[in-house]
Protein backbone atom coordinates (compact mmCIF):
# COMPACT_ATOMS: atom_id res chain seq x y z
CA UNK A 1 0.00 0.00 0.00
CA UNK A 2 2.86 2.26 0.89
CA UNK A 3 4.57 1.49 -2.38
CA UNK A 4 1.45 2.26 -4.30
CA UNK A 5 1.12 5.59 -2.60
CA UNK A 6 4.70 6.52 -3.28
CA UNK A 7 4.36 5.44 -6.88
CA UNK A 8 1.26 7.47 -7.23
CA UNK A 9 2.89 10.46 -5.67
CA UNK A 10 5.73 10.10 -8.15
CA UNK A 11 3.30 9.70 -11.00
CA UNK A 12 1.55 12.86 -9.97
CA UNK A 13 4.82 14.68 -10.41
CA UNK A 14 5.91 15.25 -6.82
CA UNK A 15 9.63 15.21 -7.20
CA UNK A 16 11.86 14.43 -4.32
CA UNK A 17 13.82 17.59 -5.06
CA UNK A 18 17.55 18.02 -4.53
CA UNK A 19 19.21 15.46 -2.28
CA UNK A 20 22.21 17.59 -1.34
CA UNK A 21 24.44 20.33 -2.76
CA UNK A 22 28.02 20.53 -3.97
CA UNK A 23 28.82 24.21 -3.68
CA UNK A 24 26.16 26.07 -5.64
CA UNK A 25 25.14 22.95 -7.56
CA UNK A 26 22.22 20.89 -6.31
CA UNK A 27 22.46 17.14 -6.72
CA UNK A 28 19.18 15.46 -7.61
CA UNK A 29 18.22 11.78 -7.75
CA UNK A 30 18.76 11.82 -11.49
CA UNK A 31 22.38 12.87 -11.04
CA UNK A 32 23.14 10.27 -8.39
CA UNK A 33 21.62 7.60 -10.62
CA UNK A 34 23.73 8.92 -13.50
CA UNK A 35 26.81 8.59 -11.36
CA UNK A 36 25.87 5.04 -10.53
CA UNK A 37 25.33 4.27 -14.20
CA UNK A 38 28.66 5.89 -15.09
CA UNK A 39 30.51 3.93 -12.40
CA UNK A 40 28.94 0.71 -13.69
CA UNK A 41 29.86 1.51 -17.32
CA UNK A 42 33.42 2.46 -16.43
CA UNK A 43 33.82 -0.57 -14.17
CA UNK A 44 32.65 -2.96 -16.89
CA UNK A 45 34.94 -1.24 -19.43
CA UNK A 46 37.87 -1.36 -17.03
CA UNK A 47 37.39 -5.04 -16.18
CA UNK A 48 36.79 -5.95 -19.82
CA UNK A 49 39.91 -4.21 -21.15
CA UNK A 50 42.19 -4.63 -18.12
CA UNK A 51 44.00 -7.61 -19.51
CA UNK A 52 43.51 -7.59 -23.26
CA UNK A 53 44.27 -10.85 -25.01
CA UNK A 54 45.15 -11.45 -28.62
CA UNK A 55 42.45 -14.08 -28.74
CA UNK A 56 39.52 -12.49 -26.93
CA UNK A 57 37.17 -14.26 -24.58
CA UNK A 58 34.41 -13.39 -22.17
CA UNK A 59 33.80 -9.73 -21.44
CA UNK A 60 36.61 -8.54 -23.73
CA UNK A 61 34.94 -10.38 -26.58
CA UNK A 62 31.58 -8.76 -25.83
CA UNK A 63 33.12 -5.26 -25.64
CA UNK A 64 35.13 -5.77 -28.82
CA UNK A 65 32.05 -7.04 -30.61
CA UNK A 66 30.05 -4.05 -29.42
CA UNK A 67 32.69 -1.50 -30.40
CA UNK A 68 33.18 -3.16 -33.77
CA UNK A 69 29.42 -3.10 -34.33
CA UNK A 70 29.27 0.63 -33.46
CA UNK A 71 32.24 1.30 -35.66
CA UNK A 72 30.75 -0.51 -38.64
CA UNK A 73 27.42 1.22 -38.11
CA UNK A 74 28.91 4.72 -38.03
CA UNK A 75 31.38 4.02 -40.77
CA UNK A 76 28.37 3.69 -43.06
CA UNK A 77 27.22 7.20 -42.07
CA UNK A 78 30.46 9.05 -41.38
CA UNK A 79 33.19 7.15 -43.20
CA UNK A 80 36.21 5.62 -41.56
CA UNK A 81 38.19 8.71 -40.60
CA UNK A 82 35.38 10.73 -39.03
CA UNK A 83 34.08 7.66 -37.21
CA UNK A 84 37.37 7.33 -35.35
CA UNK A 85 37.17 10.97 -34.30
CA UNK A 86 33.48 11.14 -33.40
CA UNK A 87 32.87 7.66 -32.09
CA UNK A 88 33.88 8.43 -28.49
CA UNK A 89 31.06 10.99 -28.30
CA UNK A 90 28.48 8.99 -30.23
CA UNK A 91 29.14 5.70 -28.50
CA UNK A 92 29.12 7.43 -25.11
CA UNK A 93 25.75 8.99 -25.92
CA UNK A 94 24.36 5.61 -26.81
CA UNK A 95 25.80 3.72 -23.86
CA UNK A 96 24.92 6.43 -21.33
CA UNK A 97 21.37 6.95 -22.60
CA UNK A 98 20.72 3.22 -22.92
CA UNK A 99 21.91 2.47 -19.39
CA UNK A 100 20.09 5.56 -18.04
CA UNK A 101 16.86 4.43 -19.68
CA UNK A 102 17.30 0.92 -18.33
CA UNK A 103 17.95 2.24 -14.83
CA UNK A 104 14.23 3.00 -14.82
CA UNK A 105 13.60 -0.74 -14.93
CA UNK A 106 15.27 -1.26 -11.57
CA UNK A 107 12.88 -1.95 -8.72
CA UNK A 108 11.77 1.18 -6.84
CA UNK A 109 13.23 3.40 -9.55
CA UNK A 110 11.48 6.75 -9.34
CA UNK A 111 10.28 6.14 -5.78
CA UNK A 112 13.51 5.53 -3.93
CA UNK A 113 15.39 8.77 -3.25
CA UNK A 114 18.61 8.81 -5.28
CA UNK A 115 17.33 6.34 -7.87
CA UNK A 116 15.53 7.88 -10.79
CA UNK A 117 16.24 7.34 -14.49
CA UNK A 118 18.36 10.38 -15.50
CA UNK A 119 16.71 10.59 -18.90
CA UNK A 120 13.25 10.98 -17.34
CA UNK A 121 14.23 14.53 -16.40
CA UNK A 122 14.26 17.21 -19.07
CA UNK A 123 17.27 18.91 -17.48
CA UNK A 124 19.48 15.86 -18.03
CA UNK A 125 18.38 15.33 -21.61
CA UNK A 126 18.79 19.07 -22.18
CA UNK A 127 22.36 18.77 -20.90
CA UNK A 128 23.08 15.99 -23.40
CA UNK A 129 21.38 17.96 -26.19
CA UNK A 130 23.48 21.01 -25.33
CA UNK A 131 26.57 18.85 -25.72
CA UNK A 132 25.33 17.86 -29.18
CA UNK A 133 24.63 21.53 -30.01
CA UNK A 134 28.13 22.63 -29.09
CA UNK A 135 29.76 19.64 -30.79
CA UNK A 136 27.91 20.48 -34.00
CA UNK A 137 28.85 24.15 -33.65
CA UNK A 138 32.48 23.28 -32.93
CA UNK A 139 32.82 20.97 -35.92
CA UNK A 140 30.99 23.37 -38.19
CA UNK A 141 33.45 26.13 -37.29
CA UNK A 142 36.44 23.79 -37.38
CA UNK A 143 35.71 22.11 -40.69
CA UNK A 144 34.00 24.88 -42.67
CA UNK A 145 35.36 27.94 -40.89
CA UNK A 146 33.19 30.84 -39.66
CA UNK A 147 32.58 32.15 -43.19
CA UNK A 148 31.85 28.70 -44.54
CA UNK A 149 29.43 28.11 -41.68
CA UNK A 150 27.58 31.36 -42.41
CA UNK A 151 27.49 30.44 -46.11
CA UNK A 152 26.09 27.08 -45.11
CA UNK A 153 23.40 28.84 -43.06
CA UNK A 154 22.54 31.15 -45.96
CA UNK A 155 22.04 28.15 -48.21
CA UNK A 156 22.87 27.56 -51.86
CA UNK A 157 20.53 30.30 -53.21
CA UNK A 158 21.50 33.86 -52.16
CA UNK A 159 18.22 35.19 -53.58
CA UNK A 160 16.19 33.62 -50.80
CA UNK A 161 18.83 34.12 -48.10
CA UNK A 162 16.50 36.41 -46.18
CA UNK A 163 14.21 33.42 -45.84
CA UNK A 164 16.77 30.64 -45.41
CA UNK A 165 19.11 32.31 -42.92
CA UNK A 166 16.55 32.72 -40.09
CA UNK A 167 15.15 29.26 -40.80
CA UNK A 168 18.56 27.63 -40.69
CA UNK A 169 19.55 29.48 -37.53
CA UNK A 170 16.33 28.44 -35.84
CA UNK A 171 16.95 24.88 -37.01
CA UNK A 172 20.32 24.86 -35.24
CA UNK A 173 18.42 25.41 -31.97
CA UNK A 174 15.36 23.32 -32.65
CA UNK A 175 17.45 20.27 -33.33
CA UNK A 176 18.90 19.95 -29.81
CA UNK A 177 15.55 21.04 -28.39
CA UNK A 178 13.81 18.20 -30.21
CA UNK A 179 16.55 15.80 -29.13
CA UNK A 180 16.07 16.75 -25.48
CA UNK A 181 12.29 16.73 -25.52
CA UNK A 182 11.95 13.51 -27.51
CA UNK A 183 14.14 11.55 -25.15
CA UNK A 184 12.69 13.12 -22.02
CA UNK A 185 9.10 12.72 -23.19
CA UNK A 186 9.54 9.10 -24.12
CA UNK A 187 11.26 8.01 -20.93
CA UNK A 188 9.17 10.20 -18.63
CA UNK A 189 5.97 9.09 -20.31
CA UNK A 190 6.95 5.45 -19.92
CA UNK A 191 7.77 6.05 -16.25
CA UNK A 192 4.42 7.70 -15.77
CA UNK A 193 2.57 4.83 -17.38
CA UNK A 194 4.49 2.33 -15.26
CA UNK A 195 3.72 4.33 -12.15
CA UNK A 196 0.05 4.61 -13.07
CA UNK A 197 -0.17 0.92 -13.78
CA UNK A 198 1.61 0.23 -10.49
CA UNK A 199 -0.98 2.38 -8.77
CA UNK A 200 -3.73 0.27 -10.31
CA UNK A 201 -2.14 -3.10 -9.55
CA UNK A 202 1.46 -3.13 -8.35
CA UNK A 203 2.05 -6.86 -8.94
CA UNK A 204 2.05 -7.84 -12.62
CA UNK A 205 0.51 -4.96 -14.51
CA UNK A 206 3.55 -2.61 -14.60
CA UNK A 207 5.60 -5.48 -16.00
CA UNK A 208 3.88 -5.26 -19.38
CA UNK A 209 4.94 -1.65 -19.73
CA UNK A 210 8.41 -2.39 -18.38
CA UNK A 211 8.96 -5.05 -21.04
CA UNK A 212 7.99 -2.43 -23.60
CA UNK A 213 10.39 -0.12 -21.78
CA UNK A 214 13.28 -2.42 -22.68
CA UNK A 215 12.41 -1.88 -26.32
CA UNK A 216 11.69 1.85 -26.02
CA UNK A 217 14.86 2.48 -24.02
CA UNK A 218 17.00 0.97 -26.76
CA UNK A 219 15.06 2.72 -29.53
CA UNK A 220 15.30 6.14 -27.88
CA UNK A 221 19.02 5.75 -27.20
CA UNK A 222 19.47 4.71 -30.82
CA UNK A 223 17.38 7.58 -32.19
CA UNK A 224 19.21 10.19 -30.11
CA UNK A 225 22.60 8.85 -31.21
CA UNK A 226 21.58 8.44 -34.83
CA UNK A 227 20.28 12.01 -35.06
CA UNK A 228 23.37 13.34 -33.30
CA UNK A 229 25.57 11.44 -35.77
CA UNK A 230 23.59 12.82 -38.72
CA UNK A 231 23.95 16.39 -37.40
CA UNK A 232 27.67 15.82 -36.88
CA UNK A 233 27.99 14.27 -40.32
CA UNK A 234 26.46 17.40 -41.80
CA UNK A 235 28.77 19.59 -39.73
CA UNK A 236 31.94 17.70 -40.74
CA UNK A 237 31.05 17.13 -44.38
CA UNK A 238 33.74 18.62 -46.61
CA UNK A 239 32.15 20.61 -49.41
CA UNK A 240 34.00 20.65 -52.68
CA UNK B 1 8.57 19.91 -16.21
CA UNK B 2 10.97 22.33 -14.67
CA UNK B 3 14.51 23.13 -15.69
CA UNK B 4 17.24 22.63 -13.11
CA UNK B 5 20.34 24.52 -14.24
CA UNK B 6 22.52 22.53 -11.84
CA UNK B 7 21.21 19.24 -13.26
CA UNK B 8 22.02 20.47 -16.77
CA UNK B 9 25.53 21.40 -15.68
CA UNK B 10 25.98 18.06 -13.91
CA UNK B 11 24.71 16.19 -16.96
CA UNK B 12 27.27 17.96 -19.17
CA UNK B 13 30.10 17.37 -16.68
CA UNK B 14 29.08 13.74 -16.26
CA UNK B 15 29.02 13.24 -19.99
CA UNK B 16 32.46 14.79 -20.37
CA UNK B 17 33.86 12.58 -17.61
CA UNK B 18 32.28 9.52 -19.18
CA UNK B 19 33.68 10.37 -22.61
CA UNK B 20 37.17 10.70 -21.20
CA UNK B 21 36.81 7.60 -19.04
CA UNK B 22 35.47 5.45 -21.85
CA UNK B 23 38.14 6.78 -24.20
CA UNK B 24 40.80 5.58 -21.78
CA UNK B 25 39.20 2.33 -20.65
CA UNK B 26 37.18 1.24 -23.66
CA UNK B 27 37.64 2.88 -27.06
CA UNK B 28 41.39 3.23 -27.09
CA UNK B 29 42.35 -0.29 -25.92
CA UNK B 30 39.61 -1.97 -27.93
CA UNK B 31 40.30 0.02 -31.11
CA UNK B 32 44.03 -0.58 -30.75
CA UNK B 33 43.40 -4.26 -30.28
CA UNK B 34 41.05 -4.40 -33.26
CA UNK B 35 43.52 -2.46 -35.40
CA UNK B 36 46.49 -4.56 -34.44
CA UNK B 37 44.54 -7.72 -35.00
CA UNK B 38 43.35 -6.47 -38.37
CA UNK B 39 46.91 -5.59 -39.27
CA UNK B 40 48.10 -8.99 -38.16
CA UNK B 41 45.51 -10.73 -40.28
CA UNK B 42 46.41 -8.56 -43.27
CA UNK B 43 50.11 -9.25 -42.72
CA UNK B 44 49.48 -12.96 -42.40
CA UNK B 45 47.44 -13.01 -45.57
CA UNK B 46 50.08 -10.96 -47.39
CA UNK B 47 52.94 -13.16 -46.26
CA UNK B 48 50.94 -16.25 -47.18
CA UNK B 49 50.38 -14.77 -50.61
CA UNK B 50 54.07 -13.94 -50.88
CA UNK B 51 55.06 -17.43 -49.82
CA UNK B 52 52.68 -18.85 -52.38
CA UNK B 53 54.19 -16.68 -55.12
CA UNK B 54 57.69 -17.63 -53.98
CA UNK B 55 56.80 -21.31 -54.06
CA UNK B 56 55.28 -20.92 -57.50
CA UNK B 57 58.43 -19.15 -58.68
CA UNK B 58 60.65 -21.89 -57.28
CA UNK B 59 58.46 -24.52 -58.84
CA UNK B 60 58.69 -22.81 -62.22
CA UNK B 61 62.44 -22.47 -61.79
CA UNK B 62 62.84 -26.14 -60.96
CA UNK B 63 60.64 -27.15 -63.85
CA UNK B 64 62.79 -25.03 -66.16
CA UNK B 65 65.94 -26.54 -64.72
CA UNK B 66 64.62 -30.05 -65.17
CA UNK B 67 63.65 -29.20 -68.72
CA UNK B 68 67.14 -27.84 -69.36
CA UNK B 69 68.77 -30.88 -67.80
CA UNK B 70 66.63 -33.17 -69.92
CA UNK B 71 67.52 -31.27 -73.09
CA UNK B 72 71.18 -31.34 -72.14
CA UNK B 73 71.07 -35.06 -71.48
CA UNK B 74 69.40 -35.61 -74.82
CA UNK B 75 72.14 -33.52 -76.46
CA UNK B 76 74.83 -35.55 -74.78
CA UNK B 77 73.21 -38.80 -75.86
CA UNK B 78 72.83 -37.55 -79.41
CA UNK B 79 76.44 -36.42 -79.50
CA UNK B 80 77.66 -39.71 -78.11
CA UNK B 81 75.63 -41.60 -80.68
CA UNK B 82 77.07 -39.42 -83.41
CA UNK B 83 80.60 -39.96 -82.16
CA UNK B 84 79.98 -43.71 -81.94
CA UNK B 85 78.63 -43.73 -85.45
CA UNK B 86 81.66 -41.80 -86.65
CA UNK B 87 84.05 -44.09 -84.83
CA UNK B 88 82.35 -47.12 -86.29
CA UNK B 89 82.62 -45.71 -89.78
CA UNK B 90 86.29 -44.87 -89.22
CA UNK B 91 87.08 -48.32 -87.94
CA UNK B 92 85.31 -49.99 -90.84
CA UNK B 93 87.08 -47.77 -93.35
CA UNK B 94 90.41 -48.42 -91.74
CA UNK B 95 89.80 -52.14 -91.67
CA UNK B 96 88.82 -52.09 -95.29
CA UNK B 97 91.94 -50.18 -96.20
CA UNK B 98 94.09 -52.53 -94.18
CA UNK B 99 92.51 -55.52 -95.84
CA UNK B 100 93.01 -54.16 -99.33
CA UNK B 101 96.55 -53.18 -98.45
CA UNK B 102 97.25 -56.70 -97.19
CA UNK B 103 95.65 -58.22 -100.27
CA UNK B 104 97.73 -56.05 -102.55
CA UNK B 105 100.86 -56.94 -100.65
CA UNK B 106 100.06 -60.60 -100.84
CA UNK B 107 99.37 -60.40 -104.56
CA UNK B 108 102.62 -58.57 -105.13
CA UNK B 109 104.42 -61.28 -103.15
CA UNK B 110 102.74 -63.98 -105.16
CA UNK B 111 103.62 -62.28 -108.43
CA UNK B 112 107.21 -61.88 -107.37
CA UNK B 113 107.50 -65.46 -106.27
CA UNK B 114 105.88 -66.62 -109.49
CA UNK B 115 108.38 -64.64 -111.57
CA UNK B 116 111.18 -66.02 -109.48
CA UNK B 117 109.98 -69.56 -109.88
CA UNK B 118 109.53 -69.14 -113.61
CA UNK B 119 113.05 -67.79 -113.94
CA UNK B 120 114.38 -70.69 -111.92
CA UNK B 121 112.46 -73.17 -114.00
CA UNK B 122 113.68 -71.52 -117.16
CA UNK B 123 117.29 -71.80 -116.03
CA UNK B 124 116.79 -75.39 -115.01
CA UNK B 125 115.20 -76.21 -118.36
CA UNK B 126 118.06 -74.52 -120.19
CA UNK B 127 120.60 -76.50 -118.26
CA UNK B 128 118.69 -79.67 -118.85
CA UNK B 129 118.35 -78.90 -122.54
CA UNK B 130 122.07 -78.23 -122.88
CA UNK B 131 122.84 -81.38 -121.07
CA UNK B 132 120.46 -83.41 -123.19
CA UNK B 133 121.65 -81.86 -126.38
CA UNK B 134 125.27 -82.47 -125.58
CA UNK B 135 124.39 -86.05 -124.85
CA UNK B 136 122.56 -86.41 -128.15
CA UNK B 137 125.07 -84.54 -130.31
CA UNK B 138 127.98 -86.02 -128.46
CA UNK B 139 129.97 -83.03 -128.79
CA UNK B 140 130.35 -79.87 -126.99
CA UNK B 141 128.85 -76.98 -128.64
CA UNK B 142 130.47 -73.69 -128.20
CA UNK B 143 129.16 -71.17 -125.96
CA UNK B 144 127.66 -68.95 -128.64
CA UNK B 145 125.72 -71.78 -130.23
CA UNK B 146 124.72 -72.93 -126.93
CA UNK B 147 123.37 -69.64 -126.04
CA UNK B 148 121.47 -69.32 -129.26
CA UNK B 149 119.94 -72.68 -128.92
CA UNK B 150 118.88 -72.03 -125.44
CA UNK B 151 117.36 -68.75 -126.36
CA UNK B 152 115.51 -70.25 -129.28
CA UNK B 153 114.27 -73.04 -127.17
CA UNK B 154 113.14 -70.81 -124.52
CA UNK B 155 111.42 -68.68 -127.04
CA UNK B 156 109.70 -71.67 -128.52
CA UNK B 157 108.68 -72.92 -125.18
CA UNK B 158 107.39 -69.50 -124.35
CA UNK B 159 105.45 -69.37 -127.58
CA UNK B 160 104.16 -72.83 -127.18
CA UNK B 161 102.98 -71.96 -123.79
Amino acid sequence: MFLTNVAYASAAGHHAGPLFSIGPLEVTSEITTMWGVMILILLVSFIGTRNMQRIPSGLQNVLEMGIEMYENFWTDILGKKRTRELMPFLATFFILILCSNYSGLLPLAGTLPGLKPPTSNVSTTAGLAIVVFFLVLYYNLKVQGPIGYIKHLIGPMPAIAFLMLPLNIVEQFTRPLSLALRLYGSVYGEEMVVASLAALCPLVLPLTMQVMGILFGAIQAFVFTLLASIYLEEATAVHH
Amino acid sequence: MEIHPSTIIFAIINFAILVVGLKVFLYKPVCNMLDSRREEVINNLNSAEEAKLEAQKLKDEYAAQIQNARAEAQDIINQAAKIGEQTKADIVTEAREEASRLTAKAQAEIAREKTEALNEIRNEIADLAVLAASKVVGKTIDVADHQNMVDNFVKEVGEAK
